[in-house]
């Protein structure tokens, strides 16, 4: 079952008898709301909670962070990492909040409590860490575009983060429906059902999960913004980072680089950036790259 | 290369200056294109800043009333409050005003050309739109209405996250704990007192004693008193040498003195200047003047005299208000169509909280040109519907010649002080006395009230009609 699917086509494939029943469950399942939602991480949740809090403080942070081993481990290592501290060892979060940021902090912490462990697709192991991978490419995308379009920044590494939270849960009912009926299906119909389910699944997430506003009109209307009512210029900026993100994962991973096509989507124009802002977005590549690479240390 | 167009008149620039240049123009009959970089049209005095900061104001409003009252209402604004919420209207503002404008856009037969404007010689424009194609056009006149963007200066790193500029400060997604403001002018003043009633810990900084020199200082402190009593801190006389990130979690300020100051975000309002990055006005045969601004005549004629300029691409004063006439003066001008001269008496208003607002001369300049002036000051605490209102830092200020009859200039501080000083305004215009102020029935109780006592105690001190009233 498992093979790279990063090539799967995203045009409509003519699903097969029980991929199409597979279709009526998870539509039954989403209008019934019936459905193994994800918990928030509650690590996560408290680390969103305190970045929101106005009287929140580094050693707040810190201890936050250090009451979950694993999570404490991995910002660690990641702030020790080649592209945060070359020259330097850290040893204590408090020294890496210190040195790094409490936003930036905040960001790790968040990219590494909501991962592809959270889900449970053992059939779709490999596509669930893709997912994530292009998840965080979105979120620091995000960024530079929201930067770029004088949008809002701080919202856009958490719309990113999110905007594809769908799609492991769509991956995860089918898993445990091919488990249960011992059936199969093929990568490409997975990923049609992904395609075709993920934003109303991430919608119902993101409201359970209590999300501002402005994340869940992002999730949801991130494919069609014109749709997104209060938040539109975020629902844009995120489908451009979607689209930034997949190109820089395809070009990393595969070879196949076509950043100009992307840039020539609609949404580049709706976001009103010339030719020379266009250059400038370019040019944040290897710092999306870097970003990547530190925050997966 | 794309096919040459022929116009009469092309406008850059569809903000109050612009907008009214184009409109004039096609009611005069002419063929005119107005270009636009944004999508929208009305420029960042729609899109940015007026419109959007006095509707952050509104509710800003709201929030200090009802704090104010508290034993009425038990309300506490919630601390993850998104700005969004804040700004809750203004999509409906914003849409109704695109709305309106697109219609008279079209009504009137203009073409709108969504793209950047450069010159390729003093008639002839090119238009890049978003997507790098261009057009080009061949203007009998052109009049650049393309508008102003933030000063960035050099030590400040505007980073539209931590450090915002007057553009980007509405991007934010809650209200921070704490804001540095830098400045003291217009767009300095209004954030810092409208974030502080928000709950805000405001701190703003200038290099000058008090914030908007161009008021009488005894507005200004009040204006100041207002700001700190909500808790805000004023740091007059200070230069900031150098912004940055710490790296954790805030701002900091460092200026000469010593002083530093730290904040969660900071907005760098030290001023704006002329957008005319993308115009190549030196294809044109143009250059800035020292202050950075296309220099013009009265006429709004630039050194090129086909070429008119209007808004806040010329400078001062700077109010959309002002910029709305220049615009349509400058067709006008243009196309030879007459006009009468322009008003030199413009309100300027300031939407702060409070607001503050003033016509005419300051005492300052009165004095320099009148000498021994007579000042009428009404405080609004004394006036009923002051009381009603709970206003306490209200002040209204007739300035006065020597004889104490005419007026010269009124200044005034306080909630609705951009509408109430129109009756100041008339008043002048018709060259009323200061009596009339008193001669005349306004509704009572109303904080027009505030005239009469002013226009008293100026008539109180005039030596040879003492005795009159």
């Amino acid at each position: 079952m498992e093979k790279n699917v990063l090539e799967a086509a995203q045009n409509n494939v003519t699903l097969s008898e029980y991929a199409q029943i597979l279709a009526e469950h998870l539509e039954t399942q989403l209008k019934e709301k019936n459905f193994d939602m994800p918990m928030l991480p509650d690590v996560a949740s408290r680390v969103l909670a305190l970045s929101n809090d106005p009287d929140s403080d580094a050693a707040q942070l810190a201890k936050l962070i250090q009451s979950d081993q694993a999570l404490s481990g991995h910002v660690m290592r990641i702030a020790n990492s080649a592209a945060y501290t070359p020259n330097a060892s850290m040893v204590s979060l408090q020294q890496a909040i210190a040195r790094l940021g409490m936003s930036l902090i905040t960001e790790i912490a968040l990219a590494a409590s909501l991962n592809s462990k959270m889900f449970k697709a053992p059939l779709f192991k490999d596509r669930l860490v893709e997912i994530w991978d292009h998840a965080l490419a979105s979120a620091l995308w995000g960024k530079e575009v929201a930067r770029i379009s004088k949008k809002n920044v701080e919202a856009s590494f958490l719309c990113g983060l999110l905007h594809s939270i769908g799609r492991p849960v769509v991956l995860q009912s089918i898993s445990e429906q091919l488990e249960a009926t011992k059936q199969s299906i093929s990568p490409e119909e997975a990923r049609q059902l992904e395609d075709q389910f993920h934003v109303a699944f991430g919608a119902v997430i993101v409201d359970k999960w209590q999300m501002p506003g402005i994340v869940q009109e992002a999730v949801q209307y991130y494919q069609d913004y014109r749709q997104a009512r209060h938040h539109r210029d975020q629902a844009m900026v995120i489908h451009a980072a979607d689209k930034l993100a997949g190109d820089t994962l395809a070009c990393q991973k595969q070879g196949v680089c076509k950043l100009d096509t992307v840039l020539d989507d609609d949404v580049f124009a709706g976001l009103n950036l010339y030719q020379d802002e266009i250059e400038k977005l370019k040019e944040q590549t290897e710092k999306v790259l870097a970003g990547m690479e530190a925050m997966r240390a | 290369m794309s096919e040459l167009q022929q116009v009469d008149v092309l406008v850059i620039g569809s903000g109050p200056a612009g907008q009214k240049a184009a409109v004039q123009a096609a009611k005069a009959g002419k063929k005119v294109v107005l270009v636009e970089r944004d999508q929208s049209l009305g420029g960042a005095c729609v899109h940015r800043g007026t419109i959007p900061s006095k509707t952050l104001r509104e509710n800003a409003l709201r929030v200090k009333n009802m704090r104010k009252n508290a034993s009425l209402c038990n309300f506490q604004l919630a601390e993850d409050t998104e700005m969004s919420t804040l700004i809750d209207r203004l999509n409906r503002v914003l849409k109704a005003h695109d709305g309106f404008m697109a219609k008279q856009i079209e009504r009137n037969h203009i073409l709108r050309v969504h793209g950047r404007a450069r010159f390729l010689s003093a008639n002839e424009i090119e238009v890049v739109k978003v997507r790098g194609e261009a057009e080009r056009y061949l203007a009998k006149s052109i009049v650049i209405a393309s508008g102003s963007i933030p000063r960035q200066p050099d030590n400040i790193p505007v980073d539209h996250e931590n450090i915002f500029d007057s553009d980007s400060i509405l991007t934010m997604l809650y209200l921070p704990r704490s804001l540095t403001v830098l400045g003291g002018g217009v767009i300095a003043s209004e954030y810092a007192s409208i974030f502080q009633a928000l709950g805000v810990k405001v701190t703003m900084i200038d290099r000058y004693p008090l914030p908007l020199g161009f008021m009488d200082a005894d507005l200004t402190t009040t204006f100041v008193d207002s700001f700190t009593e909500m808790g805000g801190t004023w740091l007059g006389d200070k230069i900031v040498t150098k912004v940055e990130w710490d790296g954790i979690s805030q701002v900091v300020t460092h200026c000469e003195d010593g002083t530093v100051v730290k904040s969660a975000k900071l907005l760098c309002a030290a001023g704006r200047l002329a957008n005319v990055k993308d115009l190549q006005l030196e294809n044109a045969g143009l250059s800035l003047n020292a202050m950075g601004h296309i220099s013009v005549d009265e006429m709004l004629q630039t050194a090129v005299p086909h070429i008119y300029a209007a808004g806040d691409v010329i400078g001062p004063p700077s109010l959309a208000s002002a910029s709305m006439e220049q615009g349509r003066r400058a067709s006008c001008n243009a196309l030879g169509i007459e006009v009468g001269p322009m008003s030199k008496m413009i309100p300027s208003g300031i939407y702060g909280i409070p607001e503050l607002s003033a016509v005419g001369l300051t005492e300052g300049q009165a004095r320099k040109v009148h000498g021994d002036i007579l000042i009428g000051r009404a405080r609004f605490d004394e006036i009923s519907r002051g009381q009603i209102n709970g206003i306490r830092d209200g002040m209204l200020k007739i300035i006065c010649d020597p004889q104490g009859e005419k007026i010269l200039g009124v200044q005034i501080v306080g909630e609705g002080a951009t509408e109430l000083i129109h009756i100041g305004q008339m008043a002048m215009l018709s060259n009323a006395d200061v009596d009339i102020f008193v001669e005349s029935i306004f509704n009572f109780p109303t904080l027009a009230e505030a005239y009469r006592v002013a226009a008293l105690a100026v008539i109180g001190q005039r030596a040879k009609h003492s005795d009159k009233y």
